[in-house]
């Protein structure tokens, strides 16, 4: 009799633990570089609401796919930290919820400038609010250029200049990243943007998209062209031809702290990357390890990146992406999740971490602030953004860079320019048919 | 004989039922999962984008181009090597020698070998990953300690020789299992039998030839059967040391398995290359049951 009871008793309890509902709780989910951003909105909020957050804060190597999997699995948070390309994918998915009626209710939504909340957008409709845009460059080691006896400022004007001067660098100073072009497939959405993209851009003429990975007017993903070849002749003469770079710095156990720590012991010339690296080189955070501006500008320099060189090529490209917040399709309170969501970009928290972070900002309010308008490296950075464009962010765009970076893998792997582009011609087809790819002669 | 219940079980049958939920809610998932792995590769559905929701049916598209595009056949050699020399001749040849021979000692020795060994099994993968990218590295401690001290240029390992790395760390990682294993089995095998081959003049390789290792012949079967299905879809150590790089050097199956389905987004493509990996392990694990089985 005792033993029925209790295996009842037990029974009810454990009925009854899973059907109560959970104390409907925010949760968000962040990469850590971002925490500066997020971790004051998120105080705020809980002192405005008394509500408790649940912060997931996670690694920004692989943030990309892990959301996507949590999205797709039904296992991500309220509100989540997107990088800005993959927002019309993942909305096309149905995994996002609008911000439309939401944001019209909030007074500082109109200070969003337009352009930017395009590229967060499906149909019409917003889905995400970007938290900054950013604009490319090569950054380079002032010590380094002057043991390689370079004179400063560098201001290559081809290809070929990049590669003279990262060819004095490994002569004079035997260091083995003179050029660190990113490559290889563990870094992601970096590789195709730091690295590909800014090389294709400028290696044969806008005209037709002949520079790009996608023909707009005629809505097909381009397979093989002259810009990509040149692309990978580059990456081939980086890494194979003259061993300009390593392929092992692009597949290290923490690749963020693997190029920071070779950047400060001077073993990297040139980086391709982008304007958040005047914080991230030393902390995207800000934080106690950064120096000032001034020390920050003894020890690194950067200039835009050049185009080939070629004819009727661009003399110099860049390319604009960044991050956004949005909210789950599937959050447990949208109206509480989209409070968290304005709490963080609420102007004071917002403004002061674009500044103090020297993030290229998104919305009118801030960039027309003191702070915002008096700093010198983003008024350079602002000018390097007049000339930009974005990714061909067509739905399928992620399925195409991961093919991008494959490419460029096979190229560290030893594979010909050759064999590694039939390869990505032949995955495009599978993917996207026959119809929807085109070829360049 | 007929079996027959405990009276107390044959008047309260419900504990049964009960307690045989879990089990047919595990086998439940399990095939639940398989099945779905096997349905799914023969579509081309994706992680994220249209296909996420409208994916349709595409027939052996997905196993096709596990031949035909550049990646699997590549993935599965690589598989191959790094399971022959990490889990075959590595961990179980390395645990078995370090059990034979340490059996018979009874000293400090064998106590620092065993915790040593056992400690490579307890750290987490991802530590363990890296603890060798710290070691091999250009400025680690093989560089500082041994080569540049020697005269030599500092050697970037995970560059110039990546697969070698990964296989060294696993064995480091695995030996503990093999090593354990055999201690047991090695216990097991009679003093007398051993004596009395010596008395009848078997030398020293004959006795473990001929004798010990026939004995514990379904041991060694069972620890293969182990360590070949871990080895062969490991993965944590891996990704986390060289992420399959550089280039496609260290990719084995369960990392392109992994890129394909979420980093290109492909799940389609992916569930095929998984279901592909449960053939190759099936296989390895009917011929490894057979070796199990005593000899006529």
């Amino acid at each position: 009799m005792l033993n029925k009871s209790l295996a009842t008793a037990v029974a009810v309890f454990g009925v009854a633990g899973m059907a109560m509902p959970a104390h409907a709780e925010v949760s968000i989910m962040y990469a850590d570089w971002l925490s500066s951003l997020v971790e004051p909105g998120i105080a705020d909020f809980e002192a405005a609401t008394g509500e408790t957050v649940n912060a997931i804060k996670l690694p920004g190597e692989g943030y990309v796919e892990r959301v996507a999997l949590d999205l797709a699995a039904g296992t991500a948070a309220d509100v989540i930290q997107l990088d800005s390309f993959v927002v019309s994918e993942l909305a096309s998915a149905g995994y996002l919820m609008p911000l439309g009626d939401m944001g019209s209710d909030w007074d500082q939504y109109q200070h969003y400038m337009p352009a930017l909340l395009d590229v967060v957008s499906y149909d019409g409709e917003v889905y995400a609010l970007p938290t900054d845009t950013d604009v490319r460059m090569l950054w380079y080691d002032k010590s380094v250029f002057e043991a390689a006896g370079i004179a400063m400022p560098w201001e290559p004007q081809s290809w070929d200049d990049v590669l003279e001067t990262a060819r004095t660098i490994k002569a004079e100073t035997g260091i083995d990243n003179a050029f660190l072009l990113p490559a290889g497939t563990k870094q992601g959405e970096a590789a195709t943007m730091q690295g590909f993209y800014m090389a294709l851009l400028g290696a044969d003429t806008p005209e037709d998209d002949r520079n790009r990975l996608r023909n707009w007017a005629e809505g097909k993903w381009i397979g093989d062209s002259p810009a990509i070849r040149r692309t990978l002749e580059l990456y081939h003469d980086v890494y194979a031809e003259d061993e300009l770079a390593t392929a092992s710095i692009n597949y290290a156990t923490d690749i963020g702290a693997a190029v920071r720590e070779a950047m400060a012991n001077d073993e990297i010339g040139i980086l391709a990357s982008g304007s958040w690296e005047f914080t991230c080189l030393w902390d995207c955070n800000g934080g106690p390890a950064l120096p000032s501006a001034d020390e920050r500008n003894a020890l690194i320099g950067w200039t835009p990146w050049p185009g080939s060189g070629l004819p009727d090529t661009k003399a110099t490209t860049n390319i604009s992406g960044g991050w956004a917040i949005g909210v789950n399709k599937n959050a447990q309170d949208p109206e509480l999740a989209f409070q968290l969501l304005t709490t963080i970009f609420d102007a004071g928290n917002f403004g002061d971490w674009t500044v103090e972070n020297r993030r290229m900002a998104v919305r009118t309010d801030i960039a027309a602030s003191d702070a915002y308008a008096s700093d010198a490296y983003l008024a350079e950075a602002t000018a390097l953004a007049a000339d930009t464009t974005g990714r061909d962010t067509y739905p399928g765009y992620q399925v195409v860079s991961a093919l991008v970076q494959q490419m460029t893998a096979d190229i560290l792997d030893g594979v010909s320019v050759e064999d590694a582009i039939s390869e990505y011609h032949a995955s495009l087809v599978d993917e996207f048919g026959e119809e929807n790819v085109i070829t360049y002669e | 004989m007929k079996y027959q219940l405990h009276p107390w079980l044959a008047s309260n049958l419900w504990v049964l039922v009960a307690l045989a939920i879990p089990a047919i809610f595990l086998i439940g998932a399990l095939l639940y999962f398989t099945g779905w792995a096997l349905a799914f590769s023969f579509t081309d559905l994706e992680l994220v984008g249209r296909k996420a929701v409208n994916w349709s049916w595409v027939g052996f598209d997905n196993y096709a181009r596990l031949f035909t595009r550049r990646g699997f056949l590549e993935s599965l050699w690589t598989t191959t090597i790094f399971s022959f020399f990490s889990a075959i001749v590595g961990q179980s040849v390395l645990g078995f020698l370090l059990a034979a021979t340490l059996r018979t000692q009874r000293s400090v020795l064998r106590g620092v070998i065993e915790a040593t060994i056992m400690l490579g099994w307890l750290v987490p993968d991802i530590v363990a990953a890296f603890l060798w990218s710290a070691t091999t590295a250009q400025t680690g401690l093989i560089n500082n300690l041994i080569i540049t001290p020697l005269g030599f240029e500092p050697v970037n390992f995970i560059n110039e020789f990546a697969l070698p790395v990964v296989i060294i760390a696993n064995i480091w990682k695995g030996t503990a299992w093999s090593y354990l294993l055999f201690s047991a089995a090695l216990d097991s095998v009679s003093r007398e039998v051993v004596e009395a081959a010596k008395v009848d003049g078997a030398t020293a390789f004959q006795r473990v030839w001929r004798v010990i290792l026939p004995i514990i012949r379904p041991h060694i079967a069972t620890n293969m059967l182990f360590i070949t299905i871990w080895t062969f879809t490991y993965f944590p150590l891996i990704y986390a040391l060289t992420g399959g790089g550089p280039g496609r050097q260290t990719e084995v199956l369960a990392i392109f398995l992994y890129k394909q389905s979420f980093m290109v987004g492909k799940l389609g493509y992916g569930s095929a290359i998984s279901v592909a990996m449960l053939v190759i392990v099936g296989v390895l694990s009917l011929f490894y049951l057979r070796l199990l089985k005593e000899p006529k």
